[in-house]
């Protein structure tokens, strides 16, 4: 019984430890889920919960702020989502604050996040309800990723293709390998620069000359705007067509003309018929022609003898002299 | 032995167990009031149990670490190691360990105790010098332990959660704040009381059946080893047997 006071104090300081750690890890935990301090709470309304329940974290700017406090089924669409925040962010969120579900990383716990809009508004209220933001299906995004994954393995394996062939490809390792291409394509790309500035210019005149062809300006202006002279260019039009009408039915005219004369030529009893196929007549032409020519030079020689001659030397001098006269007056001249 | 005679062997125990409960329950309420005695057991069954209720509860919380660290590493979710560990052990290592170590230290010393005290005939003396031994012998030693097994359970699972923050740090680098948030974090009150609930129950077989034991105990000296041994086993399997019902009881109401 000496013991006992002693006893006492060990039994109560095991006591009390146990009974200090249980309560802590219960103030702790309410703590945690805001049981304790002042708070307020705030309301959304959306579709689908996607598995939410009470005590899941809410969340602002990534922070834990509140906690998901009730789950109320409004109607068969409507699902009000009653949640419990520090008073101490009271401040900072806006009425105007987007509130989505979302997933404590890959396969975690839902967590609600409020997120702020960028136009200003007034603080929150105790019991404002906030408005839900466009929720993302994790299995459509997973459905989406998955079909993104199939197409991007084709594209792989078509890379791969593609790349073993330029890896297997001499050509194209030699042309990497020309130092002097670099050279040229700058050069190419310098000459193009020149080029485009050119054509730019070009343009530029271009669209003058076109603003002023519009504007009237100029013979090619006046023939497109003025109308007297279209009306003119009409009319030589229609003249020209009914020229080359009669110029058609001469033409028709002169082949049948020219196919007669053929005919007539090659078949007619006519003297070029005759000269053109009789080889006699040719004969005899030729001879007579010799003939004429040994009597032109029989008449030369007479003519000559009669220069010579008493009675007639006096008149070709006389018509020297003309001559002569003749030749210095124009030279005078 | 037959099975018919095993079963009415069997359903004679669980009738005199009920029989031996229902007069401690009715006892409980009707002064006089052990306190002494009582304050006595709990310093015997709770303070001096903490020893070894702290060493078993250190070491389950560091192998429990070691021991999940590999498959969280695999599954890529390393840092909610404090949170898997502090879950298991508040829900359910905790409790039951602390619970079954309690068996066998306290049930078989209440069992061995009274036994002896029954064989030598001093629960017969005590009788007839006016003092009533139900309730100094065994209300004030199941109260005490009914009152002692959620406190030493709570110790235990502060020493557990030491115990795995120490094997978190042996292959990694965590705080200590970290690893104490990370707990809370993932404990909700569903997790705690249900837990802390149910060690009084645990305590309350352990305490009672211990009695129970060593109040009938029989056969001389021998009788007292096999009071001790049946209590200790008895226990055991009823601390299952209650948490197997706990946990159906703590889903039907909606708390897991």
């Amino acid at each position: 019984m000496i013991k006992q006071p002693f006893n006492n104090i060990k039994l109560g300081a095991f006591v009390l430890s146990g009974l200090v750690f249980i309560i802590l890890l219960l103030y702790l935990i309410g703590k945690n889920q805001h049981l304790f301090g002042t708070s307020f709470h705030l309301k959304v309304r959306v579709d689908n919960v996607q598995g939410l329940k009470p005590g899941n974290n809410v969340r602002f700017a990534g922070i834990d702020v509140g906690t998901v406090k009730k789950i109320n089924i409004i109607n068969d669409s409507v699902i009000e989502i009653d949640m419990v925040i520090e008073e101490e962010v009271q401040s900072v969120i806006r009425k105007n604050a987007m509130v989505s579900i979302k997933t404590d990383g890959l396969v975690g716990n839902k967590v609600i996040e409020i997120t702020s809009a960028k136009l200003s508004a007034p603080t929150v209220e105790n019991g404002d309800m906030l408005t839900p933001k466009k929720l993302i299906d994790t299995d459509e995004m997973l459905r989406t990723l998955n079909k993104t994954n199939n197409d991007l393995a084709i594209i792989t394996e078509n890379l791969k293709i593609t790349v073993t062939r330029i890896n297997n490809s001499k050509a194209v390792w030699n042309l990497l390998n020309d130092e002097s291409i670099p050279k040229n394509l700058n050069q190419s790309l310098a000459n193009i620069r020149k080029v485009t500035q050119t054509a730019g210019f070009m343009a530029n005149d271009l669209q003058l000359m076109v603003s002023g062809v519009k504007s009237g300006k100029g013979t090619l202006g006046k023939i497109i705007t003025d109308t007297v002279i279209a009306a003119n260019i009409n009319e030589t039009i229609l003249s020209i067509q009914a020229i080359s009408k009669h110029a058609d039915t001469l033409v028709k005219q002169l082949n049948a003309t020219v196919a007669d004369v053929q005919n007539n030529l090659n078949n007619g009893p006519g003297t070029v018929n005759a000269l053109l196929k009789d080889s006699s007549l040719t004969n005899k032409l030729q001879l007579s022609l010799l003939n004429i020519q040994k009597g032109t030079d029989g008449f030369n020689q007479n003519m000559e003898a009669l220069k010579h001659n008493f009675f007639f030397r006096g008149y070709f001098k006389r018509l020297e002299k003309e001559k002569i006269k003749a030749n210095g007056k124009t030279q005078t001249n | 032995m037959d099975n018919p005679t095993a079963l009415k062997l069997f359903l004679d125990e669980v009738g005199d167990i009920s029989r031996f409960a229902g007069k401690f329950l009715t006892q409980w309420f009707k002064p006089r009031y052990e306190i002494a005695e009582f304050v006595r057991q709990c310093f015997v069954i709770g303070y001096q149990s903490l020893p070894l209720v702290g060493l078993t509860g250190f070491i389950m919380g560091l192998v429990l670490t070691l021991q999940l660290r590999p498959s969280m590493v695999d599954y890529g979710v390393e840092s909610q190691l404090p949170a898997i560990v502090g879950i298991a052990i508040v829900r359910e290592i905790g409790p039951v360990i602390t619970a079954l170590i309690f068996a066998g230290k306290i049930g078989s010393s209440i069992g061995a105790e009274l036994g002896s005290m029954k064989v030598t005939e001093q629960i017969d003396a005590m009788e007839v010098s006016g003092t009533n031994p139900f309730k100094y012998l065994v209300v004030s030693r199941v109260m005490a332990a009914i009152c002692m097994l959620p406190i030493l359970a709570v110790l235990s699972d502060a020493i557990s959660l030491y115990g795995a923050y120490l094997g978190v740090n042996i292959k990694g680098a965590t705080s200590f704040r970290l690893f104490w948030m990370l707990v809370i974090d993932n404990l909700a009150f569903n997790d705690v009381l249900p837990a802390f609930i149910k060690t009084f129950f645990f305590g309350f077989a352990v305490g009672i059946i211990g009695c129970y034991k060593g109040y009938n105990s029989k056969k001389g000296t021998e009788g007292v080893g096999h009071s001790a041994n049946s209590a200790v086993v008895i226990s055991s399997v009823v601390i299952f047997i209650i948490d197997l019902l706990a946990v159906q009881i703590t889903d039907f109401l909606g708390f897991n």
